[in-house]
């Protein structure tokens, strides 16, 4: 199994949706693994052998009651000042980058393959998780961890869209419309995510994006104050958390999230033809 | 009326005044308004353009025009006058008057352009374009107003007549220089009372209460519809341009219908449309080509111009990206504009998720936000506790903070200065020994004494500088190196338990007492500093305060109790800011085309 959930823009809800189908896979007694070919992040985590990774899939190992490995973000992007980016490969520090002297995107390319093969070998299903917009128009052919893995591996996938913004009908269609034709039927659903409200409102506009672009609506997830660690920015910074260490805290939030998912019918035997298609 | 034909008289003899400015009233319409009349020659003219009857306190019909600004045009008071003198007139009633009223309208009465700015989102930037397109169409000499046909908004203004009107569109008419400002300019205000209902203030007054279906079933195609076309009507009677607002997105095809403050408004106000999108979150360019591309298409011809705002770094990046849109869409990305640095007053429930404060606890945590801040998910447990963090990056901001944190950065180095620059590092030196300080990762090695960085292997070119000195360790950056190991120990002063993790470039010479003790396999080591009786902590550690114990250690230092913070001239300092706002945009967006687009050539 594998499938690979993209955003419609940074902060939609992709490390979330992705921890939550990592944990819920968990629970199933699934052996599951997260992926993020490639992460922007200062917010990073150290691995038992001394690698680092972005917090995001730390977050999702967890969530998926495995030990955080390299494999699992073997790319990671820290910007430090002065248009400098210090590139992580594998967990080590690799190069600073600049405009000048920008990534080689065919080894890295190389390098985040070799390491999904590697959780492909070692795990029954690989949750993975695009990098902000895969409809970066002005970065097309600098994309790894969107366009570039569903080209490379032809993974399914699902976006994962805010409606709390307003908008998530343009921005699905928009996204969808901007993926290259070779790579969008790899698109087979989408999901709507931090909704209030009553769902039924959504109806029209859901059956709309569906017949244009021929994705099928997993589900509405609603909107949840539950706070998860977070990679971009500090924007959304806020959410409840309780308990008495972050990690378990983490965890009661995502069981809440699929308890919420569920109530609200959340197609997870959709999602699952998707990811075993 | 006797009164007024005496004043009328002495305003004639008296000649041009332009904008009075020794008038304690001045100005009452408009910045750079025309006082030659302050008494109109045309009153009562009774043209429903200008004015309209209203019943007195004695029960009689009155003509007011106090929302009239046709005589204030220096243009059309400079004509009134020179005809006045010309002719010769004597007394008000003239006829005469009627013929100068008549040549003037003619002359100079044009009903106003409507432009409206569509966001992909809420927060997307109408509002801030709105508020800088009027700015900048003020400081052009244009009489403009901004408007926006309904707002969902708790933050409210009371105008002069007493209505109610949304904080926005207030401070958009501040930018517009207009000094009347009034609910004409957001005559639909939904308030949320909870349960899904909403108390709809119309033109001002309480209207009645609707839930979601009921508004949109019975107030807007019927109520709603006609306040919105009678404001707009309006406002373009007197104003030269008329920069309206969107509300969130003008794409929801579930509701496009009974969308009364989008595309509907534009058809009603015949107004050409800008549509702003975000670049700050991504996906720019597929929310505008959707949104474009989900209106139908009729309304979407009203589309002339495409705005990427909110780019941080280099614009030009977006460049290729933009040219690949206007080749889709056939229409033009009229600008591609940088992040404003500016500070307003945030409107929306939706702003929030921007807001500085996390929580409402009753100690107050200020956390340094450097520009470069990194692994600020360490703050998080705080969380767990009674705090409020403010993520703070001007001094005043650290007024009445019980604690505070720096915390980790990608470039300490940089950081550090940049913290110099602004008076941050004065104003945290000034409080030490006040409250308890403590540093993490990059923000511990500032608490040092000095940061050396001989190869410029952290800040990209050899350095050394002068630390905070709350401690007297060196920092230095010898190899290309970073350290990155999990780790578990003790706090020294308590026993207490902690755990954390270490990712840093450099290494530091300390000359302290240690924080922790941590296990290792040759035994236990020194970690961190501390000075208990200053209040003073620095450690590697990341996720230090993910135990309680460590926690609560820390947090017992701090004492509460709040100061108020100093307070500054809030108008001039907004004021101040519309104007740096307007500068970016009228640097980054294509002047001449959005003046095509509005059709505005005086």
């Amino acid at each position: 199994m594998r499938v690979l959930f993209l955003g419609t823009s940074s902060g939609a809800g992709k490390t979330t949706v992705s921890a939550m189908y990592c944990r819920y896979l968990a629970r199933k007694g699934v052996r599951v693994a997260p992926f993020k070919a490639s992460n922007l992040s200062l917010n990073s985590y150290a691995t038992s052998d001394g690698g680092e990774i972005g917090i995001g899939q730390a977050f999702q190992a967890m969530a998926s009651g495995a030990v955080p490995a390299t494999d699992m973000n073997p790319i990671l992007l820290k910007p430090s000042g002065n248009g400098r980016i210090q590139v992580v490969l594998n967990g080590m520090p690799y190069a600073d980058i600049t405009d000048d002297t920008p990534l080689d995107i065919g080894i890295a390319t190389a390098e985040a393959c070799k390491a999904y093969d590697r959780l492909r070998e070692r795990f029954d299903a690989v949750v993975c998780e695009g990098s902000g917009s895969p409809a970066e128009i002005n970065l097309r052919g600098r994309d790894i961890a969107n366009v570039g893995m569903m080209r490379e591996r032809n993974i399914p996938s699902v976006l994962v869209g805010d409606i709390e913004r307003g908008g998530v009908f343009a921005a699905l269609y928009g996204t969808w419309k901007l993926i290259p034709e070779g790579q969008r039927g790899l698109l087979k659903g989408f999901i709507i995510n931090r909704f209030r409200g009553d769902p039924t409102m959504l109806g029209s506009g859901i059956a709309s994006i569906e017949e244009i672009t021929g994705m099928k609506c997993l589900g509405i997830l609603p909107y949840a104050d539950l706070r998860f660690p977070e990679e971009d920015s500090l924007s959304n910074s806020g959410g409840r958390m309780s308990g008495k260490d972050a990690s378990s805290a983490y965890l009661e939030n995502l069981d809440s999230l699929i308890a919420e998912a569920e109530r609200c019918g959340f197609d997870f035997e959709a999602l699952k033809r998707i990811a075993e298609g | 009326m006797d009164c007024i034909r005496k004043k009328v008289k002495e305003e004639v003899e008296r000649g041009r005044t332009g904008s009075d400015h020794g008038c304690p009233y001045h100005p009452s319409h408009f910045i750079g308004q025309d006082c030659t009349f302050c008494f109109c020659p045309f009153y009562p003219c009774e043209d429903a353009r200008f004015g309209k009857f209203i019943e007195s306190r004695r029960g009689r019909d009155v003509w007011d025009c106090s929302d009239c600004l046709f005589i204030h045009r220096s243009e059309v008071a400079g004509f009134v006058l020179d005809e006045i003198r010309r002719t010769g007139f004597e007394e008000c009633g003239d006829e005469r008057m009627d013929e100068i009223f008549s040549d003037a309208k003619e002359k100079f009465w044009r009903r106003g352009r409507a432009l409206m700015v569509l966001g992909a989102t809420s927060d997307a930037g109408k509002s801030v374009t709105v508020a800088a397109l009027c700015r900048v169409l003020h400081r052009r000499g244009f009489v403009t107003a901004p408007f926006k046909s309904q707002n969902m908004s708790l933050n409210s203004k009371v105008t002069r007549t007493g209505s109610e009107i949304a904080m926005i569109q207030a401070l958009q008419a501040q930018a517009a220089g207009l000094k009347n400002t009034d609910y004409h300019m957001n005559p639909i205000l939904m308030k949320p009372k909870g349960d899904m209902v909403s108390q709809v203030v119309v033109e001002g007054k309480p209207f009645a209460d609707y839930d979601v279906s009921s508004y949109y079933s019975e107030f807007v195609p019927g109520p709603g519809r006609e306040a919105v076309k009678r404001n707009i009507d309006f406002l373009l009677d007197r104003y030269d341009v008329v920069v309206m607002e969107g509300a969130g997105s003008p794409a929801e095809i579930n509701i496009y219908d009974s969308d009364i403050a989008n595309m509907q408004a534009a058809v009603i106000a015949d107004a050409y449309c800008l549509l702003v999108v975000n670049a700050e979150w991504g996906g720019s360019f597929a929310y505008a080509l959707g949104t474009v591309e989900l209106i139908p298409e009729n309304d979407r011809k009203r589309i002339k111009g495409i705005i990427i705002n909110n780019v941080r770094g280099d614009t030009g990046k977006m460049r290729s990206g933009a040219d690949e849109l206007e080749r889709m869409l056939g229409i033009p990305v009229i600008g591609i504009v940088p992040h404003a640095d500016v500070k307003l007053p945030s409107e929306d429930s939706e702003s929030f998720r921007n807001s500085r404060t996390v929580g409402t606890g009753s100690m107050r945590i200020a956390v340094v936000k450097f520009p470069r801040i990194s692994n600020f998910t360490d703050l998080d447990p705080l969380f767990l506790e009674d705090t409020a963090v403010v993520f703070a990056d001007r001094p005043e901001e650290f007024d009445g903070a019980d604690a505070i944190v720096l915390p980790g950065t990608k470039n300490t180095i940089s950081d550090l200065e940049w913290m110099k620059e602004n008076g941050i590092a004065a104003k945290i030196l000034s409080m030490k020994g006040k409250v308890p300080i403590i540093g993490l990762c990059g923000g511990y090695q500032m608490m040092g004494s000095l940061l050396s960085d001989p190869k410029g292997i952290e800040d990209g070119r050899p350095s050394e500088t002068q630390g905070l000195g709350f401690f007297d360790n060196v920092t230095s950056w010898e190899r290309y190196e970073k350290c990155v190991r999990q780790e578990r120990g003790k706090i020294i002063a308590t026993g207490g338990e902690v755990t954390g993790y270490e990712i840093h470039m450099g290494g530091t010479e300390v000359r302290e007492r240690p924080l922790f003790s941590i296990e290792g396999f040759s035994g236990n080591a020194d970690e961190g500093s501390v000075r208990e009786d200053e209040m003073l902590f620095g450690t590697y550690l990341h996720g230090v305060f993910d135990t309680q114990d460590f926690r609560r250690y820390f947090l017992s230092f701090v004492k509460g109790g709040h100061n108020a913070p100093e307070s500054v001239d809030y108008n001039e300092y907004v004021d101040w800011n519309l104007d740096k706002l307007a500068d970016v945009f009228e640097e980054a967006l294509d002047m001449d085309k959005v003046m095509e687009i509005i059709g505005a050539v005086r």
